[in-house]
């Protein structure tokens, strides 16, 4: 009788961990934030009609990636308000008239000790921007940031599963995913072609 | 159901054996590290607009071409310049790192006096004493400079004398200046007319000169070729980066380089294979490949080698006369792919070694390699952007790193044709520095500025109104609308080059083989590496493969 208890017992600490280290620990791990402006890439394509990525995430002439677009770019239409929303006027009056940066939080930043080319990946290796980015230049409300609470970095980083099972292609940017990608395609750089 | 502790006991091992079963400990671990990775202390370039900025590097005094990366205004990224007339996009691979070196721990970050911290003010005021007790002397590493006007002039000023440490490339050149009383700042090789290239021991492929020059000539004439358009033969005792890339690798015993030199003159001469140019040397071929360890059939084949494919140069690791006899010997002097004359007024200046007795100080600009010593018992001023340690100096003083300097580099010793160039100041130094000029212009405000020396060497070429621009697109300085516009263009990281001359008249008579004082500096290469610490990223390759082993103490 005691040993089927203790069998019991066990059992159930095996079930409550791994309960609980599969759902509650992801959420406990993350923590949200919001970004500092609601973007709708949909709305930019649609009605603006910048329908390619480099159309403001352009790639300079010399395959310099300009990334996030400065403030300049977003005054070149925003320069007055356009619409009544509360986002419209803080980007206006909160940051084109001061000539602010938008503090961005970066789904996809990586370590700084991590070099990367978007030219070569997109010119050279011919390479969509969905195939990393995922469908987030269609979507008409800014996602939600996750960032890990030990690392500090986007939960996209990681991928949005947390076993990294069953994930869609560009879920997850870890070093982990470029090697397969470079393995897949036969491309070997070395670490010095990435950690300069 | 009563729960009791032996229940609690048991559920807490059936969770921990669980918890192995979810991503949590496996999870943990990974972030963890990458938490290590992001500790509050480690330096971080900070995140902003991200730009590219042209200039020169200022590492030792070759000149190559430098593209910068930077973000926020710092730099985080050098690569090279496919558009520099010379290096075409090469680099040695501590410059590929240099930017890191500003943050190496070993960066001189305060004013130290006898091992003690001490200000700017007391450094100054001890050097103003000494230039009254006086005479003090300023040590160059690397001459030509506007700051080595400053120099010059403050000298003048104070009845003292100004002296340089000539790299190791120069001090190559030095028996051709002697022979020929052209000063050696006047010399270099023309590489590019070159087809075979004889180097006894100096790496021309592993930092040499100016480190992109060499490389890209051999990536486009020789790199993979059986029987390549420039023929590189390496003679060295090891089986070092250069050798192990040379067309042919000659391993010969250490020290006996003069030797071999002299055996293979003899060829030279008993073979008919030059015009005789020189002297026979004394010493028969069997001494010479006995000393060499190698045949007497091993030094004929070099000999027959080297004239196979002319023009041919003889490189030397240092100020071997015997080595430099050879390019006399094989009509290389004065010629077309052999040393060549750049130019014709120059300043010859005097070396530092032996610096003259009885100095009260010595100033000591970070641009010297950080092994000199002066040898005097004066008060020492050492300027220095990090501390190789123990070189005995009273004074350290903390100079700019790495782009933290507005400077000029002038022609690089080596170099057939003149350039001039500017480097800007890219970075702002993370901690109160000075460097050398600095320094003396606020004892002497009278002094000229480096910016108006600069000017005025910008001036002196556009009123020459010959040579090229070479920035985005090259630009004829004839096409140039003023001085100002050129000096624009350098500080935009364009480099000035000289139009290509025949090779300027001058001659070197030999009247006996040069045996004797052959002194072989085996730390000439060290000496000539002037920054004392590598950036982690250098140390690695460097130490790992070997590329150059970096000398005793500055394994840092």
């Amino acid at each position: 009788m005691t040993v089927r208890r203790d069998l019991l017992v066990f059992a159930i600490g095996i079930g409550l961990a791994i309960a609980t280290g599969w759902t509650a620990f992801p959420r406990a791990l993350y923590v949200q934030r919001e970004q500092p402006l609601e973007f709708h890439h949909k709305t930019h394509s649609e009605k603006s009609g910048l329908t390619q990525c480099d159309s403001c995430h352009a790639l300079a002439s010399d395959g310099e990636f300009g990334g996030i677009p400065r403030i300049e770019t977003c005054a070149g239409c925003h320069a007055e308000k356009i619409g009544t929303s509360k986002s419209e006027a803080t980007l206006v009056d909160g940051y084109i008239k001061l000539s602010r940066e938008i503090p961005w939080l970066v789904y996809s930043r990586q370590p700084a000790n991590v070099w990367f080319s978007h030219a070569i990946h997109t010119r050279r290796a011919g390479l969509a921007c969905s195939d990393c980015h995922g469908t987030f230049g269609e979507s008409d409300q800014p996602r939600i940031y996750e960032q890990n609470r030990i690392s500090g970095y986007s939960r996209d980083i990681w991928g949005h599963s947390i076993s990294r099972l069953r994930r869609a292609r560009h879920d997850g940017m870890k070093m982990s995913d470029c090697e397969d990608c470079h393995h897949r395609h036969n491309v070997e750089v070395g670490c010095n072609g990435c950690h300069k | 159901m009563k729960v009791s502790r032996r229940d609690l006991l048991i559920g807490s091992a059936g969770a921990t054996a669980g918890l192995l079963l979810t991503p949590v400990p496996w999870k943990l671990l990974g972030d963890v590290s990458i938490w290590t990775q992001n500790f509050p202390w480690i330096p971080q370039p900070v995140h902003g607009p991200v730009e590219t900025k042209y200039s020169v590097c200022t590492l030792c005094d070759g000149g190559c071409g430098i593209r910068v990366r930077m973000a926020a205004n710092c730099p985080v990224g050098v690569a090279g310049v496919s558009s520099h007339p010379l290096t075409k996009g090469a680099l040695c691979p501590l410059a590929f790192a240099a930017h890191q070196l500003n943050w190496h721990p070993r960066r001189l970050r305060e004013v130290r006096h006898a091992g003690r911290a001490a200000s700017w003010a007391e450094a100054q005021a001890a050097f103003e004493k000494a230039c009254v007790e006086g005479p003090i002397a300023i040590v160059d590493g690397r001459p030509g400079r506007a700051v080595s006007s400053v120099f010059e002039a403050f000298t003048r000023k104070h009845n003292g004398s100004y002296r340089v440490v000539l790299s190791a490339e120069s001090q190559a050149l030095a028996p051709y200046a002697a022979w020929s009383g052209v000063p050696v700042t006047s010399l270099g090789y023309d590489l590019e007319n070159a087809r075979t290239v004889v180097s006894f021991g100096a790496p021309v492929l592993d930092g040499w000169g100016t480190p992109g020059r060499f490389t890209r000539l051999w990536s486009e004439r020789a790199a993979g070729a059986a029987d390549p358009q420039l023929r590189l033969i390496q003679i060295e005792p090891s089986l070092s980066r250069t050798a192990a890339r040379a067309w042919r690798w000659v391993p010969v015993r250490e020290g006996s380089e003069a030797e071999l030199a002299a055996g293979v003159a003899r060829v030279l001469l008993e073979e008919h294979l030059v015009t005789p140019q020189g002297p026979m040397p004394q010493l028969s071929l069997a001494e010479a490949a006995a000393q060499a360890g190698l045949t007497t059939e091993a030094i004929r084949n070099l000999a027959r080698t080297m004239v196979e494919n002319r023009p041919v140069v003889v490189i030397a690791a240092d100020g071997n006369p015997a080595i430099a006899a050879l390019n006399v010997l094989l009509g290389a002097v004065a010629a077309p792919g052999g040393i060549v004359r750049k130019r014709r007024r120059v300043q010859s200046h005097i070396p530092a070694d032996p610096v003259p007795g009885r100095l009260r100080a010595v100033l000591v600009d970070s641009t010297v390699p950080w092994e000199f010593a002066a040898p005097t018992d004066a008060e020492v001023f050492r300027f220095a952007a990090w501390d190789g340690g123990g070189n005995g100096a009273g004074w350290l003083l903390p100079a700019p790193g790495f782009l933290e300097e507005l400077t000029d580099v002038p022609t690089s010793p080596t170099s057939a044709l003149e350039t001039y160039a500017v480097a800007l100041n890219l970075a702002v130094p993370p901690t109160e520095v000075q460097s050398a000029a600095q320094f003396l212009l606020q004892i002497d405000p009278t002094l000229p500025t480096g910016e108006k020396v600069i000017h005025a060497h910008c001036e002196e070429i556009f009123r020459a109104r010959q040579g090229t621009v070479y920035g985005e697109h090259p630009i004829a300085v004839t096409k140039l609308d003023s001085a100002q516009h050129l000096e624009e263009q350098l500080r935009k990281g364009a480099v000035w080059m000289g139009d290509p001359q025949s090779a300027g008249k001058f001659r070197c008579e030999l009247k006996e083989w040069p045996m004797e004082n052959c002194v072989s500096h085996a730390s000439s290469w060290a000496r000539a590496w002037a920054p004392p610490v590598f950036p982690p990223l250098a140390t690695k390759l460097y130490q790992e493969s070997n590329l150059r082993e970096p000398p005793a103490g500055r394994q840092a």
